[in-house]
Order: C-alpha cells, then sequence, then structure tokens
C-alpha cells in the first residue's frame, strides 16, 4: 500500500485524531523563549521523544514532527542543516510511534518560510519553492507518511509548497491556514480562496489551525466548509491567550466539549494548537468516541474563480476586461518589447476602476519570450489588482507557466474542440485546479450553424470531465462573427449560447467587440449585440470596461434580470454621476478627458484658446488633465520642442528652485513633475505620428539596490528625470548587483542611480557599485535614500551624491548634457 | 488583547515627514491629504504584541530572562540603566498599507507619498496606544520611551530574534527579510524599561539617531518625536 492510499485508510474511519501543540510542551519543559525548537531533535531527543508518546497514549492517529521550523531560513544560524535537523524530528516521532502505536502515522510539519512572498516581500515564488522542495525531499527521506502544511498566511506561500510537496514526494498532503476574526490571514487571503485554491491543487485534506479557539473559530470552519468538499480538518488553540500571563483561557475538558458542537460542520480530522496538549487531545479523543462524528454531506461548491483576495462568484453577469492584449494595438506591442510594465499595469487598473471583475492578460507577441513575459506579466498584474485573472494564451507551456506562479484559482482562455489543444491543455487546467474555457471551434474552424457549435461544446465538456474537471469549471465561448460580414452570424451565436446554457447546463463567456468590425458607430452595436447575449443567458462578458455603454449594459441588465438586488449596484456607480451635458465637437476636443474637480476656471473660461504661459500654470498647480488638453492644443499651433523648451522645462525648473528653497514641499513637486509627465506623453504621442524622432537626451538606468524594498524615492526620480527628457530604464526594487550591471552594459548606458533606504543596504549598494567598477563600465553612479551622507558615498566609491530628486536632474545635466 | 483603533491622524505630524515648512497649500493637495488620512484609517489593521522581561546586564549589553535574546551595545544599556524590567513591543499596522502604496505608486506618485507619510503617522499612534495600554497594565512604574532596534548603537541584526521571542510573525504577522527589514513595512518593534524610580533621559533625542547629520526633519526645522 502507498502512502497515499494509507491514508486514504485511515480517512475511512469514522474520525481522524491529530496531536496538541509541540510547542506549549517544549516551554513548558524549561526551553528558552526564541530558541530553535528544532535543535531539541538532536540536543534533547528523549524529550522530544517523549511528548510525541504522550500524544499517541492520548489518541492521536497521526502526530506532527518537530520540524515546524525546519526550513534552511530559519535554521540559517544553528549550525545545522535543514537534512540533519528534519531527519533527526522524523525519525523520533517513527521512534514513537513504532513503540506506542504502530499503525499511527508521522507527519513532516512545515510551517512557513518565515519571510513574505514577493511582491509585498522579497522572496520569489521559485525560492519558496526550492525551500520547501529541500524539506519535504528530507522528510521523505526519513521515511514520513505525509506532509503537513499549517499556520499558513500567504496563498501564494502554500501553493508553492503544496507544488513542492506534490512534485518532490509521492506523500499525502494535509494542510492548514491560520485566519483572523475578521475571516482574512494577516496577508488578507479569504477562506472562499484558500479553499478554491487549495481544493483545485488535489491536497488530500485542508483546513484551519491557530490563532483562536475553537469558538471563534466557528465561523471560519462554517465558511470553509462551503467553499470545498475536501477532508476538513480543524486544529484550533486552547482559546484565547492572556495578555499578562500568556495561558490559554480553555481547559481540556471546556475544549472538547466546544468542538463536539463544531462536528456538524462535516469535520474530520481533529487536534488541537497552541495552548493544548495531550490531556486535550484525550478529552477531545473521549469525546468522539462517546458521541461519534457527523458525517461531512457533500456540499455545491459555487462556480467561481479567484485571487487570494477577492472572489468572483459567476452567478451573474460579470465584465472580462479585453485590453491587456497587443493584438491590433502598436503602443500595447511596443510596450511588451520594451518590458515596459507600467503601462501594462496601468490598462489594468484603468479596466478595474471603471469595473472590471476579471481581466483577461494576453502578452503574445512576435519577437519576444512569451512564457517569461507572462509569468512577470502575472506577478505585476497580481500586486496592484485584486479582481481574478483569465490568462489568455494558445501555448500550453504559456499556460503552465502562467499557473504555477498565479496567486488564486485562475481561468485559462483557452481549449478548443481540436485534438492537439484538447491533448494538451485539458491536464494543464486539471492540475492546477484552473477553471477552462472552451472555443467552439475545431480542426475544421468556426462552424456556421449554431447546433455545430454545440456539438463542439459537448466533445470539450466530455473530455473536460473525464480527467476530472468538474462541470461547472467550464465556460463555452460560441464565438462572436463579424456582422457586416455575415450578417446571420449573430442569430447563430446566441443560439448556440442558449443551447449550451440551457441544455448542456454549462457557464459561457463571449467576447462582444469583433460584432462590429466594419461598421460606422462600433460601440452601439456592441452594447446591443452584448444586451442581446445577457438576455440568452451570458455568463462572463469580455468587453472594453471602460467604454461606459459597456459597462452600462450590463449593470443596467443586472437590474432589470433581478441580479442587482435593490439596484445598490447600479446606483453605487451611477448615482455620483454628473448631468450630461452636450458639448459641440469642436470644444469637446480640446476640453480634455475628465478633467479633475479642481479644474482652475481660468484654464476652462479660456476653452482652448491656450498659451505657453497656461502650460507653465498648469504644471506648477499640478493640474493633469489641464496640462494634457492643453498641450494637445498647443501642439496644434506650434513646435513640440517650444512647448518643451520655452513652458515645460522652465516651469519645472521654477518649481525646482522653490523646492529647495522650501516654499513647495515634496508632494507639491511631485504634482508638478506628473503635470509635466502627461504633458511629455502627448508630445510624444504627437512626435511617433510624425517622424522617428525622439527627445531622448540620454539613458540612466535607476534601481533599489538588493535587500531593499523602499523605492518611493526612486519612483519620483524617475519621473522627474523622465520630465526633463532622459530615457529611463527602471529596474525596481530589491535589484541583484548583476541585473544593474548587465542592464548598464546591454544598453550603453552612461549615468547610474542607485537608492536604499535602510542602512542595512547600504552594503548592497556598495557591493553593487563595486561591481560595476570590476566591470569596468563607463557610466557615472550617483547614489541618494534617506540615510546616506555625502561622506558615506564617497566611501562606498559613488561620483555623485544626490540628496533629493531634485539634485538627480542636476547630477544628469552635468553628466549627459 | 485589545482592540487598537485608529483616531484621525494629525496632520501636521504627517506633514513634517514630508518636509513641510508653513507654506500655502492649494485645494487639491488639501483635498488628496484628507483623502490620505481617511484611506488610512480605513485599510490600516493595527495590531500588536508585548511581553516583560527581567534581564540581567553582561559586558556585551542586555540579556532577557529566560530567552536566549542578548540585545548588544552601549545604548540599550544605558536606556535600561536602573530599570527593573524590560517591555519588548512590535506593532503594525499590516500588509494592506503596503499594497495600497504600490497601487498609487501607478496610479498617483504624489499622492502615494503623502499616503506613506500619514501611514507612518498612524503607526506612530498606534505605537502610543499600545504604551499607554502598557502604562495602564504597570501603573506601579515609570516608563521609558520606546527604544528602536537600530537605534543608538543597538545593531538592526537584532530584528530577525526579536520577532522569533515575540513571536510576531505567527501572533501579528511581522516578517523580517534578509536585511533585516520588516515586512509589512510600517512595523515597528521597541524596548521599553520600567523603573520605579524617576528616569531622567525620558525621551528619544537626536544626538542617538543614525540619522543625525542627515535628516530631512531636522532640516526643515521639525523634530519627529
Amino acid at each position: 500500500m502507498t502512502k497515499k492510499e494509507k491514508f486514504k485508510e485511515l480517512l475511512k474511519k469514522d474520525y481522524v485524531l491529530l496531536d496538541g501543540a509541540m510547542g506549549t510542551m517544549l516551554q513548558a519543559a524549561g526551553m528558552k523563549v526564541g530558541e530553535t525548537p528544532e535543535m531539541l531533535n538532536i540536543t534533547n531527543p528523549e524529550l522530544i521523544e517523549s511528548i510525541h508518546e504522550k500524544y499517541f497514549f492520548a489518541g492521536s492517529d497521526i502526530v506532527y514532527a518537530n520540524t515546524f521550523g525546519g526550513n534552511e531560513y530559519k535554521l540559517e544560524e544553528c549550525g545545522h542543516s535543514v537534512e540533519e535537523l528534519v531527519t533527526a524530528g522524523i525519525k523520533l516521532a517513527i521512534k514513537a510511534r513504532d513503540k506506542v502505536k504502530p499503525e499511527g502515522l508521522v507527519a513532516l510539519d512545515l510551517g512557513p518560510i518565515g519571510i513574505l512572498l514577493e511582491p509585498t516581500g522579497v522572496l520569489s515564488f521559485e525560492a519558496a519553492y526550492d525551500m520547501y522542495a529541500r524539506c519535504v525531499k528530507a522528510g521523505a527521506a526519513a521515511g514520513a507518511d505525509l506532509v503537513v502544511f499549517e499556520t499558513m498566511t500567504d496563498l501564494l506561500d502554500l501553493k508553492a509548497a503544496v507544488l513542492a510537496a506534490r512534485e518532490n514526494s509521492d506523500l499525502p498532503i494535509l494542510t492548514t491556514m491560520t485566519f483572523e476574526q475578521n475571516l482574512r490571514t494577516f496577508t488578507g487571503c479569504s477562506i472562499s480562496a484558500f479553499g478554491l485554491t487549495i481544493s483545485g491543487l488535489d491536497v488530500d485534506a485542508l483546513g484551519i489551525n491557530c490563532s483562536l479557539g475553537p469558538k471563534e473559530l466557528e465561523p471560519v470552519i462554517k465558511e470553509l466548509r462551503k467553499w470545498t468538499n475536501a477532508p476538513l480538518v480543524l486544529k484550533p488553540n486552547a482559546g484565547l491567550p492572556d495578555p499578562k500571563t500568556n495561558l490559554y483561557n480553555v481547559t481540556a475538558k471546556d475544549f472538547a466539549l466546544l468542538m463536539k458542537d463544531l462536528r456538524k460542520y462535516g469535520i474530520k480530522i481533529y487536534g488541537g494548537c497552541c495552548g493544548t496538549n495531550p490531556e486535550f487531545i484525550e478529552e477531545l479523543s473521549k469525546m468522539l468516541k462517546e458521541n461519534g462524528n457527523i458525517k461531512a454531506e457533500p456540499v455545491e461548491v459555487p462556480a467561481a474563480i479567484c485571487s487570494a483576495t477577492k472572489t468572483c462568484v459567476v452567478n451573474e453577469p460579470r465584465a472580462v476586461g479585453e485590453r491587456i492584449n497587443p493584438t491590433g494595438k502598436k503602443k500595447f506591442q511596443q510596450a511588451l518589447k520594451d518590458r515596459d510594465m507600467d503601462y501594462i499595469l496601468g490598462q489594468a487598473l484603468e479596466q478595474t476602476s471603471a469595473g472590471a471583475d476579471i481581466l483577461d492578460v494576453n502578452v503574445g507577441v512576435p519577437g519576444i519570450d512569451e512564457v517569461e513575459m507572462m509569468v512577470d506579466t502575472i506577478k505585476a498584474l497580481q500586486s496592484v489588482v485584486d479582481v481574478p485573472l483569465q490568462i489568455d494564451s494558445t501555448d500550453p507551456l504559456v499556460l503552465e507557466a502562467a499557473l504555477r506562479v498565479y496567486n488564486g484559482r485562475a481561468l485559462v482562455n483557452s481549449v478548443n474542440g481540436e485534438e492537439e489543444s484538447l491533448k494538451n491543455i485539458l491536464p494543464i487546467c486539471k492540475k492546477y485546479g484552473a477553471a477552462v474555457i472552451g472555443l467552439a471551434l475545431d480542426e475544421d474552424g468556426i462552424p456556421k450553424k449554431g447546433e455545430d457549435r454545440v456539438k463542439i461544446a459537448k466533445k470539450i465538456l466530455d473530455r473536460a470531465t473525464s480527467i476530472g474537471i468538474d462541470k461547472k469549471d467550464i465556460y463555452i465561448d460560441c464565438l462572436t462573427l463579424t456582422v457586416s460580414a455575415e450578417q446571420e452570424g449573430a442569430r447563430e451565436t446566441l443560439k448556440a449560447l442558449q443551447t449550451v446554457k440551457n441544455e448542456l447546463g454549462l457557464k459561457t463567456i463571449l467576447g462582444v467587440s469583433n460584432i462590429s468590425f466594419g461598421l460606422p458607430n462600433r460601440v452601439l452595436v456592441n452594447h446591443i449585440f452584448l444586451t442581446m447575449a445577457l438576455q440568452a443567458g451570458l455568463d462572463l462578458c469580455i468587453i472594453n470596461p471602460n467604454l461606459p455603454e459597456m459597462m452600462g449594459a450590463i449593470r443596467a441588465f443586472k437590474v432589470l434580470a433581478c441580479f442587482d438586488e435593490n439596484s445598490v449596484d447600479y446606483v453605487a456607480a451611477y448615482a455620483n454621476m454628473p448631468q450630461t451635458k452636450i458639448v459641440p465637437v469642436s470644444e469637446a476636443k480640446t476640453a480634455g478627458n475628465n478633467p479633475s474637480a479642481s479644474t482652475n476656471i481660468n484654464l476652462q473660461e479660456k476653452k482652448g484658446n491656450y498659451e505657453l504661459s497656461d502650460l507653465a500654470y498648469a504644471v506648477k498647480k499640478g493640474l493633469k488633465s489641464e496640462g494634457a488638453a492643453v498641450t494637445r492644443e498647443l501642439l496644434t499651433k506650434m513646435d513640440s520642442m517650444d512647448i518643451v523648451n520655452k513652458s515645460l522645462i522652465p516651469a519645472l525648473d521654477e518649481i525646482g528652485v522653490e523646492f529647495e528653497k522650501g516654499t513647495l514641499f515634496l508632494p507639491q513637486l511631485i504634482m508638478a513633475a506628473s503635470v509635466a509627465s502627461e504633458a511629455f506623453d502627448v508630445i510624444k504621442e504627437t512626435l511617433n505620428k510624425d517622424s522617428d524622432e525622439t527627445v531622448s537626451k540620454g539613458k540612466i538606468v535607476i534601481a533599489t539596490v538588493k535587500g531593499d524594498v523602499h523605492d518611493i524615492g526612486k519612483n519620483i526620480v524617475k519621473v522627474l528625470l523622465e520630465n526633463y527628457g532622459y530615457e529611463v530604464i527602471d529596474l525596481g526594487k530589491d535589484v541583484p548587483y548583476e541585473d544593474v550591471v548587465n542592464a548598464i552594459r546591454d544598453n550603453d548606458v552612461h549615468l547610474c542611480g542607485l537608492s536604499a533606504l535602510m542602512t542595512t543596504t547600504l552594503v548592497s549598494m556598495k557591493e553593487t557599485i563595486q561591481l560595476i567598477r570590476e566591470n569596468n563600465l563607463d557610466c557615472k553612479v550617483m547614489v541618494g535614500g534617506a540615510v546616506l551622507t555625502s561622506e558615506y558615498a564617497k566611501e562606498i566609491d559613488a561620483d555623485f551624491y544626490a540628496a533629493d530628486a531634485k539634485e538627480s536632474v542636476d547630477i544628469a545635466k552635468r553628466v549627459l548634457g | 488583547m485589545k482592540n487598537i483603533i485608529l483616531d484621525k491622524i494629525d496632520k501636521s505630524e504627517a506633514l513634517r515627514y514630508l518636509g513641510y515648512r508653513n507654506t500655502k497649500i492649494d485645494d487639491t493637495l488639501l483635498a488628496m491629504i484628507d483623502e490620505c488620512e481617511e484611506e488610512v484609517r480605513k485599510l490600516a489593521s493595527p495590531r500588536y504584541i508585548y511581553k516583560v522581561f527581567d534581564f540581567s546586564e553582561t559586558s556585551e549589553g542586555i540579556t532577557f530572562s529566560n530567552t536566549n535574546l542578548t540585545l548588544k551595545g552601549n545604548s540599550i544599556k544605558n536606556h535600561l540603566a536602573n530599570c527593573e524590567k524590560a517591555v519588548a513591543m512590535a506593532v503594525t499596522i499590516g500588509e494592506g498599507i503596503d499594497r495600497n502604496i504600490r497601487i498609487l505608486s501607478h496610479t498617483n506618485l504624489a499622492k502615494s507619498v503623502v499616503f506613506d507619510a500619514f501611514s507612518s503617522a498612524a503607526i506612530e499612534q498606534v505605537c502610543n496606544k499600545v504604551e499607554d495600554i502598557i502604562r495602564e497594565e504597570f501603573k506601579e512604574y515609570k516608563m521609558t520611551f520606546r527604544f528602536g532596534i537600530g537605534y543608538g548603537d543597538l545593531p538592526l541584526s537584532h530584528q530577525k530574534d526579536f520577532v522569533k521571542v515575540l513571536d510576531a510573525t505567527k501572533k501579528i504577522g511581522i516578517t523580517v527579510g534578509n536585511s533585516h527589514m520588516m515586512i509589512p513595512t510600517k512595523s515597528v518593534t521597541a524596548i521599553i524599561g520600567l523603573s520605579k524610580e524617576e528616569i531622567k533621559k525620558a525621551n528619544r533625542n537626536c544626538a542617538d539617531c543614525n540619522l543625525m547629520g542627515n535628516c530631512n526633519i531636522l532640516k526643515s526645522g521639525n523634530h519627529c518625536y
């Protein structure tokens, strides 16, 4: 019998008992606070073994070996390797098991690494995976019967851990996360996201441990039950600790009594966390023996996809933003080639603020490494948006790479009826628990008739369910054809959609924008077609959410079809909408888009008769949209370089002087710089249209050094340098030394700016500079950051010290002109 | 553990962090400042933990009883001179703040800077509230000011062990990265001395601070305490 089968066998019992706390027992035995508990596997093996024995005697079926912190980060300074301490820990538990309860199981117990993952932290997904893999390999080799991940608070960290366990051992996996009273983990992960994502990874059991007592965890376990059919685990603390004595407030008897009430949630595996001891397990065992367990009834988990923080349940029409896609967009294609992540993030944030529930992500453009680009994009997107993502590619390698690092449960776009596609893509969706879109086309293209598209949908459904993908996780796209080319096409699409929805019982998705190709006033056709599709039963609407008519159609439909109860969402979206004014086209052109609330009367009244001084005024006052509008108008009557040299630069210089004098402070400097940025963007757009002329005065590489994540200062410097016409290559934060060197060399750069905020990361700054010098690069280095001084800058061999963002511009002028 | 709810955040303090010197601010910026004040309060989730220790002084520094933690240097010795007990505390306002700063740095850079300053003022406020809770619990003692890890000659490299002694990762979600930096970034660790006697140097001062000679707040004519 394999270990997985053995575990499944154990789960056939009415209930399974875990152990109680290890740390509590060790402290009671005199372990000093702050000591590394895993060291005791070597220094005091008798103690560890005796604790395991006590738990087995008390009734535990499974004990957790003393390996919770057994990863290379936590063991860094203890003088022993992961392998030594994990092996010793597992062996001790096995010894106790063999002595007391030969049929018992020994778990390799692993907690979080202890460093937060990117984007908030500095540990990469890949590095976390490697650390867990090392522990798992050691534990499996030492004879563990299962792997436990517990006290997890970061969903992506847990995902890395589960994948590491699955891909480096054949052991069953039990995992528990730790939630607070607000039903979230410290990193904001929701219970639904945990249930959906981790059940999808096919673990053997999942549940809750630590943080609170049984009573306080009732709402948590109740909520988790709704989102998974996996065997449930509950391992609460012995109540809450007294802040003065640090003792927990629930006795062993009360603990068992409270747990008795929670049986109704269909828990399979019971245990105790902080503050519990063998007495608790004994009482728990007695309670379960006397009363029996209550069997879990299967639940209908809602059709949903999620990020760690936001779950999108598809029980009503949802908007999928289509804008992250380079097809037919020159600017987007260029951004991908330049790895301009800011541009892509801008596209994402614009759509979510317009109301998109899900974002489609397509980064396929010839000449780039799509796998790498997709992984980087997913990571970057998830650092700023919380809506779930729809990963859009036909390449299985791209899909798999994206699904690995995706934090949550994604939607894959897409599989189709072709054999090649079914064979390659469905198993990937299954492996990562993703939902999948099926396109109703096959080797012969898109069938003309609706009923033939339904046949393909049926084929996709059968193939997907045959490998274990749940029916509710399949979304069929019946495909939109261009109505100006094939007028009956729209009707066929809607007919197919209706049948797929009502007869196959599947969810549907549709990109509507294609419908209007070749027609004038496309938005009108698009939003009427969208309305028709909604009426036919469309669930996921792939649209441009930035167009008010498109989001409006969905919102209004939801009111009329009784999805939006009491019109709450509709009112929230439109209650503060300004009265529509009819603006003559001639004025609309120069009025700019959404002038901000603080629009200066002076500029508005001018209605387009702008002068250079107006732009300077907008910059100085921080009026962003006005700045862009004025620039646009000025470009119709004068040379772009005149605008830059006679208005923008003098205005920025003036602001800079005021900042130095202290009559303006930092936010005002940045606001002015941001207006100038907008103006430059407008100018660049015009220039690109006319010619290949560029306004670059030279390239500058900037980075926040390795180990440091404080990048606000660097971001300010970037905007200012760009204002003065420098092309900034921003490497981001926590940047490895070599990356800086490579960027300088590859782009032939002669000025590099490094920032660091902490005294401890100044060392990284020094190392980076050293590496630049060692490589004999013809590149000056300027440095800045809160704790830096000009003396220290000299000491670490920097060429310049910039006390603030303004000074970095002065330096750039000196070096690059 | 008592829940901490943020009061209105001190605007002048936040602006001071930004180097503000009583110049005129126009309406756009004023509105942004008010927005940030509100949003920080909405997104912050204040959490704290503290433990009280007996301690002994060694040639190296200060050792907390029943722990393996020795805080090195003279600054901490001076700080705890004549004290009977030491309180180790850790405070955070959570990762949501970091996330929002990140988002704002893409959508509105000026606002990200203002929001960051209000977050700093918010964590300061939470620290003060935690101090009040400690003061309430140890009424019979006088308290020193909060001595931060990394302050004076107390090495920042203690951060990881200090967080471990408080079990602050598990209890309140503070982690320590490779360069001893705490994440969430708006987190504070500190040591407070408790003494039955009157405490002489009861306030923080610039002389012990690592930013001395390079401090923007001081340059703008203010100080941070």
